[in-house]
């Protein structure tokens, strides 16, 4: 069986600057999102277990043959790239084209995992959307993988309770940061990622057109708030003012 | 000529900061408190094979040149210098083993070194001695197919962990010094307590009591009467692990600098808007930047050595300088700091305490003077 591991390309956020409330991406080297590492610890892990073997799955610009030395220095066993300079700021959906075109390539892939959003955009779209091209079942969100046969126990992470299901092969895993800590690489892993296979595919080999739509970044700044400005002299002010604006006692 | 890092000298500083961030920085003031590095700091190195980092493959090691090693002891030592010291020291003795012992010295002794089971030193100092092999006073006597080893050496880093030790004696046959390798720990080798040093806690320097050492003739390391090739070659490759060390201690120092100017405020306004701490930090990025390609630069030079004068003198040169404007840029982080620098409570603190004893280490700088001078004027 092949486990496969969606991860994504981003601005290594530690070495991000703000300059005009902007950040500054000059200079900024590519690394992989934190969660999409605990996602490919979670790979490690099932490849261990099951004997199979860990494929990661990426698409970025050309930068991304060099980037993607971190996830096959942490375990992947080869990786499968589409490489193209257009693929800079590209929407979720054609991400997730693109990632569904590259899984088809690969043989007999009974897990596919993403972390639960990526590191930079956050959208949390690429995995459903993938899941939903393949046809497949996709659990959300997991803390806790099992192997039950054939199958998996998964426990998701909800806002307020825990869920427990149990899904059939092949599916389509999203996972959250508390699931593992992923590991620091050895030397020689890291010395040795650049030696595992590759295949490097262009959009135009898988038959996407990727045409002109990117995505263009606005504004990313957080919503901005007015504080009302409100003094108290006492709690029971404090308990006043509160119930007037309806926050409590209701 | 690239100043830029690959991919995967880029991916092993990140580690190393990693690792260093997340297992040592925690412990930092605990390591300095207690002189002492905790064993899963150590376990953890060795899970991560920084201690075989320059050293082939073949041997144990991890194949990632002296280059991959300045950076990986760089962010070790920007977390503690002590722990920094102990991998500094370790790989000086080691890469004695791998330039001039033989191939089943290699085989026996430089695989468990690679692997951190085992942590090497090197034993030339002796309380009568500084930098002069003339003045050593360990004796070797040959006795059949053995040596007796009788002597005291100072100041030996690493000298309480089992492994083996470099030890430098006056052979008795040739009367030349020798280099043995001993296994710490063998009868008749005992240990003082550690040395209270005033800074680079947790790296540790004993003693080191040799009280008729029986070693096999085998374990000559090299030739007899080859000591001095050996000392000059040994102490320049730890002047790699020494000048990492310092520009780890330089970079802590820095950025508790520029930290500090930024979130201490006087009158309302951070002291980063003030003129008399701008220049202090532009002194900072100054030294900081020559000593950090300075020292790249010897890693370089580690993995590429063709005449050892010539990389003696840039050992030397390195070492000093970096040593130097770590020390300085220590001073320079406590002033930006004011009063609060002079407390405990704050990391610079520790950081001053640990730079200036760069200068002191592994030869004083007019001795490293003495050496770069002297290469230069033979021409």
């Amino acid at each position: 069986m092949n486990i496969v591991v969606a991860m994504k390309q981003i601005p290594d956020l530690q070495q991000v600057r703000i300059r005009n409330r902007q950040p500054v991406f000059e200079d900024v080297p590519y690394t992989l999102g934190n969660i999409d590492k605990n996602a490919l610890e979670a790979g490690v892990a099932l490849k261990e277990a099951l004997d199979a073997k860990l494929i990661v799955v990426s698409a970025g610009n050309e930068e991304l043959e060099d980037t993607i030395k971190e996830a096959l220095a942490a375990g992947a066993d080869e990786a499968y790239l589409v490489i193209d300079d257009s693929l800079d700021n590209i929407a979720s959906d054609t991400s997730a084209t693109l990632i569904a075109a590259a899984i088809k390539k690969i043989d007999d892939v009974g897990i596919i995992l993403f972390g639960e959003g990526s590191g930079d955009n956050y959208s949390g779209q690429v995995a459903s959307r993938v899941a939903e091209i393949l046809e497949l079942p996709e659990v959300g969100y997991a803390k806790e993988i099992e192997l039950n046969g054939q199958s998996l126990r998964v426990t998701r992470s909800l806002e307020e309770s825990e869920e427990l299901v149990e899904v059939e092969l092949p599916t389509v895993i999203t996972v959250v940061s508390e699931i593992n800590e992923a590991r620091i690489p050895a030397v020689t892993q890291i010395l040795k990622a650049g030696k595992k296979p590759k295949e490097v595919v262009s959009p135009h080999e898988l038959e996407i057109a990727i045409g002109s739509v990117q995505v263009t970044t606005l504004s990313n700044l957080a919503p901005e708030t007015d504080r009302k400005q409100i003094v108290v002299k006492s709690v029971d002010e404090l308990v006043k003012a509160l119930t007037t604006e309806g926050l409590i006692g209701r | 000529m690239d100043f830029g890092f690959t991919k995967e000298e880029a991916l092993l500083q990140k580690m190393a900061r990693e690792f260093a961030e997340k297992h040592i920085e925690p412990l930092a003031e605990k390591i300095d408190q207690e002189n002492e590095v905790p064993k899963e700091i150590l376990e953890g190195l060795a899970e991560l094979e920084l201690f075989g980092v320059p050293f082939p493959e073949k041997y144990g090691g991890a194949d990632g040149g002296y280059a991959g090693y300045v950076l990986a002891v760089e962010q070790i030592a920007r977390c503690s210098s002590g722990v920094g010291m102990i991998m500094s020291a370790h790989t000086l003795s080691v890469g004695a083993i791998g330039v001039f012992g033989t191939e089943d010295q290699k085989k026996k002794y430089m695989p468990p070194c690679c692997q951190g089971k085992q942590i090497a030193s090197f034993a030339f100092t002796e309380p009568g001695t500084g930098s002069d092999p003339k003045q050593i006073t360990s004796t070797a006597v040959k006795d059949g197919d053995s040596y007796i080893l009788n002597g005291t050496k100072r100041f030996i880093s690493n000298a309480n962990f089992p492994g083996p030790i470099v030890i430098f004696a006056r052979e008795s046959e040739s009367n030349e010094i020798t280099a043995f390798i001993v296994d710490k720990f063998c009868e008749g080798y005992s240990i003082s307590e550690p040395w209270k040093k005033m800074g680079m806690h947790g790296g540790p320097l004993l003693d080191v009591y040799l009280k008729d050492v029986r070693v096999p003739a085998e374990n000559v390391l090299g030739q007899i009467g080859q000591g001095y090739p050996i000392l000059q070659m040994g102490i320049s490759f730890g002047k790699v692990g020494v000048s990492s060390c310092a520009l780890g201690g330089m970079l802590a120092a820095y950025e508790e600098a520029l930290k500090y100017a930024k979130e201490k405020t006087h009158r309302g306004a951070p002291i980063a808007k003030f003129q008399a701490i701008q220049l202090r930090i532009a002194d900072l990025a100054m030294k900081y930047e020559a000593s950090r390609w300075l020292t790249y630069r010897l890693g370089y030079l580690a993995d590429n050595v063709k005449n050892p004068a010539v990389f003696a003198k840039e050992a030397a040169l390195t070492k000093t300088v970096v040593c130097e404007n770590s020390a300085d840029v220590a001073r320079i982080s406590l002033d930006v700091h004011g009063s609060y620098g002079a407390m405990e409570d704050y990391k610079i603190s520790r950081l001053y305490r640990d730079a200036i004893m760069g200068p002191q280490i592994e030869g004083v700088t007019d001795m490293q003077k003495m050496i770069i001078s002297g290469v230069i004027l033979k021409g």
